[in-house]
């Protein structure tokens, strides 16, 4: 049965959504929802996150992207998120195809599915996804009667993996190029060469006009090459008037950078459910492992100004009683405090809060946390990353054992009984006295709590949770040549702090092993992968991000019956020379500059915050014809060490 | 003491909200209180809740035309004037009825509410005569219990519903059994439409798609002897 808005309705309201669990996931509806009449729009695209409402409501970009082309007269974007599982179930058994939130229309009604590619571990959702709106897998086997699939977001720094699913990638940050691609496919319709009737071969034709717009990388007009070992070759063009290498687009005054002044509010709890403040973009401590802070450089940040009048404007828009200031790292931004205190100032007689979602491991953090705490009562997490000053000094995370303890005790005296600490496991040269310097630092932090608190005469005892992630060797970082700890090495690691950390008012958890390699594998994968991906979701593997729906033996028979060797993405340590599946992409940081970094890593030597000292030669302000933006005086906190 | 104005507010709920659970509506309430830049009271301590108190909770997925919340506020607002703003400011769905200011003394909303009424809906797996309806009504509500086993927190337990059925009519409306209904709600105990309904649908063998019920609240009331009377009127 062909299904349109009018049956999907029918069959959600009629029982459907009776069956299943949270049923304001799939009915739209939110305060501030955008709901346009189709009969007027040139050009529609569907946003999809591959993952559940509740984590897809939380990501800023969308909220950004949502209302920026809503704003457009005959544009429309409405939502898609991956139905839970009970959801699934239920659709398939009515055989009702994936629908989007503001009109229920079946998905390829859309000119456009885009997906963000936030974690590799979504991956299989995307293909999931695709089965369930009836949209054929493989972009070979689509004709013009099917959307165009387009993905971008942070994963797509590598998106080879996704090649044979994808018909376009968008590289970078989406502001400017995500308008520019919908207004061509309009052009496109308009003229009568694709989509607008039944006979029409525009499909290539509207990709190959797609791929001159800066940014957008078509995979099907490139080619992987492998030598006779299965070694990586390269991935060239296999036909003229493409480029052969595509940059990443970037907004270079995020001033002046479209932001929106309303933002849909969700009626179930959702994983960010406040006002998101994006104070700056991009970091540039940059820590050895971070992708972030390789891909979203350089950074830019926002005035007081602007800042301050979003906030106003949000919290009438969306009722919201907290302002979260969200960036990389927050702290940094050079006016952070008399942003704060002005928000406060503002906000506080109708209560609302003002929250920090990333601290610095300094004083100067805990002052910035005490002060939000003059209206709502936080958290503390601190991520010092590695144990011991050798560690910390390889991945270059600028925080001393002195830095810690100074912002523990700060934070102890200050009200605070308990704080979480976030480290990485699996680092590149780590030895087992890095690990025991986690334990040390960990037991330091409680017994320094304990007794700040004794002389307070607090009966509370301190707490402290140390969390552990697995190091991923990541594309476009210093350490992407780097090879990751094996599986049974992660987990002897984790073991060992699981007997260290016995101390009661100690609680430690930590990421599943299993999951960081097929992160590693995603992450570094080439086009080989894709097979592997579509056997894993054959055999029903989704929501792999989520601990109970992780099937690592299915992901294994999906690797051997491609004849895959996962190792050989995860374990290997690569050479220098070696060309790499994602060379072809560009994102601004120079191959050397990484090189480099990679170079002064192993030799336990740091790199200084441009922001702070010269030029570190990342290469990408003249790559990207960019620069630094920085909107307030530039203050030091940690002088005594960058 | 400090001074409190508290008012009233009568309000229906519909699609798409249905949908929301009670802890979802009460949130929605509170933003929109926000964005209608509404002076709302708020409790002490490190996280300050505003004061807004429901009459009953709905189940998710009900339809409900007389719903009910006090709300306190930092100062006196015309309730027209609340009325006005908070239409506007809720989401789809919510309609803002009326809105009344509520005495000092008052008592609580919630321990006041003690009777709902309802009228369910749901097809017929074949068609019968009306004729049926009545009798079914008849013989069930001769019984002199009604059980019914729930699902609570301390594992299944049964109850005896019948003592909380005050009115129940029943008709055939197009191939749909429609029964009406005003049962007991609140502090006393709580009826459940769709119990009701599989009770007259089993006693008297009615041909129903019993999972395709729909459920309509059409308004909560204080009973007063005889009278039921709407949480509006009773102040």
């Amino acid at each position: 049965m062909q299904h349109t808005h009018e049956s999907i309705n029918k069959a959600l309201e009629e029982g459907l959504l009776t069956k299943v669990t949270k049923p304001t996931r799939y009915t739209g509806g939110e305060y501030n929802q955008v709901k346009k009449d189709w009969a007027d729009i040139d050009v529609s695209m569907a946003f999809g996150f591959p993952d559940v409402y509740e984590v897809g409501m939380s990501h800023l970009g969308l909220r950004i992207l949502y209302h920026l082309i809503n704003e457009q007269p005959r544009m429309v974007m409405e939502r898609v998120f991956a139905p839970w599982v009970d959801m699934e179930k239920e659709m398939r058994a009515r055989q009702l195809p994936l629908f989007s939130l503001e009109s229920r229309r079946p998905l390829t009604d859309f000119d456009v599915v885009g997906f963000t590619l936030q974690y590799e571990m979504s991956y299989t959702n995307i293909l999931n996804m695709l089965d369930l709106a009836g949209i054929p897998l493989k972009s070979i086997e689509r004709s013009d009667d099917a959307p165009l699939i387009m993905a971008g977001g942070p994963c797509a720094v590598n998106p080879e993996p996704l090649a044979d699913f994808v018909d376009l990638v968008v590289l970078g940050e989406g502001e400017e190029v995500l308008p520019r691609i919908l207004q061509r496919i309009a052009q496109f319709k308009q003229a009568g060469r694709w989509r607008t009737c039944a006979e029409t071969r525009g499909r290539e034709e509207l990709l190959f006009a797609l791929a001159q717009i800066p940014g957008v990388y078509v995979p099907a007009f490139y080619r992987s090459e492998y030598d006779e070992k299965g070694l990586f070759k390269g991935t060239i063009p296999n036909r003229s008037g493409v480029p052969a290498r595509i940059s990443k687009q970037i907004v270079a005054d995020l001033d002046k950078a479209y932001f929106p002044t309303k933002s849909l509010v969700p009626f179930m709890d959702v994983v960010h459910d406040r006002v998101m403040l994006e104070v700056l973009r991009g970091c540039s401590r940059s820590c050895r492992f971070c992708q972030a802070g390789s891909i979203y450089r350089p950074v830019r940040e926002r005035s007081m100004e602007t800042l301050k009048k979003q906030a106003d404007e949000l919290v009438k828009t969306t009722g919201y009683d907290e302002i979260a200031l969200t960036s990389l790292s927050t702290a940094d931004y050079t006016c952070v405090e008399p942003l704060i205190q002005s928000l406060i100032a503002t906000h506080q007689e109708q209560k609302v809060g003002v929250s920090l979602p990333s601290l610095r491991v300094d004083a100067f953090s805990v002052n910035l946390a005490k002060e939000v705490q003059k209206v709502r009562k936080t958290g503390l997490t601190f991520a010092p990353e590695a144990g011991t000053q050798r560690l910390r000094d390889v991945i270059n995370k600028g925080v001393t054992e002195e830095n810690l303890m100074e912002t523990v005790e700060s934070a102890f005296a200050n009200g605070w009984t308990g704080l979480k600490l976030y480290f990485m496991i699996g680092l590149p040269t780590e030895k087992e006295e890095d690990l025991e310097g986690i334990a040390q630092l960990a037991e330091r932090v409680v017994y320094r709590g304990t007794g700040i608190l004794r002389e307070k005469g607090i009966k509370k005892s301190v707490k402290v949770t140390v969390s552990t992630s697995s190091f991923v060797p990541k594309p476009q970082t210093p350490f992407q040549w780097e090879p990751q700890a094996r599986i049974e090495e992660l987990e002897e690691k984790q073991a060992y702090l699981k007997k260290r950390l016995k101390d009661r008012r100690i609680n430690y958890n930590w990421h599943d092993a299993k999951v960081s390699f097929m992160e590693a594998v995603l992450a570094k994968g080439d086009r080989r992968i894709g097979d592997v991906l579509y056997r894993a979701w054959q055999k029903g593997c989704t929501f792999d991000g989520w601990s109970e729906y992780f099937h690592f033996d299915r992901w294994q028979e999906a690797f051997a019956e491609s004849n895959i060797d996962p190792e050989y993405y995860a374990y290997r340590t690569i050479r220098y020379d070696e060309p790499l599946p994602w060379d072809h992409l560009d994102f601004g940081v120079q191959r050397q500059y990484l090189v480099r970094e990679h170079k002064k890593a192993l030799e336990e030597s740091l790199t200084h915050d441009c922001r702070l000292d010269s030029c570190s030669g990342c290469g990408v302000c003249p790559t990207l014809g960019v620069s630094l933006d920085l909107r307030g005086e530039k203050h030091v906190p940690n002088s005594d060490r960058i | 003491m400090k001074s409190m104005y508290r008012i009233r507010i009568a309000f229906s709920k519909q699609d798409p909200v249905r949908w929301l659970s009670h802890l979802d509506t009460q949130k929605a309430f509170e933003r929109a209180l926000r964005r209608a830049e509404i002076p709302l009271a708020f409790s002490e301590g490190f996280n300050p809740h505003p004061k807004i108190a429901f009459a009953s909770a709905l189940a998710v997925g009900v339809v409900s035309l007389g719903e009910y919340a006090d709300i306190e506020l930092a100062e006196d607002m015309a309730p027209e004037t609340v009325k006005e703003k908070l239409q506007q400011a809720m989401p789809e769905g919510f309609g803002v009825q009326a809105v009344k200011k509520v005495p000092q003394g008052t008592q609580a909303l919630m321990a006041a509410v003690n009777r709902a009424q309802y009228r369910v809906r749901v097809p017929l797996a074949k068609e019968i005569e009306d004729g049926m309806v009545k009798a079914a009504l008849a013989k069930s509500l001769a019984e002199e219990a009604w059980l019914v086993e729930r699902e609570g927190k301390k594992g299944r337990s049964t109850k005896d519903i019948r003592g909380g059925i005050y009115q129940l009519t029943g008709h055939i409306v197009e191939s749909h059994l429609v029964l009406e209904m005003v049962v007991q709600t609140g502090s006393e105990g709580n009826v459940r439409p769709e119990e009701v309904l599989e009770i007259v649908a089993r006693t008297g063998s009615l041909p129903v798609h019993i999972e395709r019920i729909r459920i309509l609240r059409l308004g909560l009331f204080v009973a007063k002897g005889d009278r039921l009377m709407t949480p509006l009127e009773v102040i």
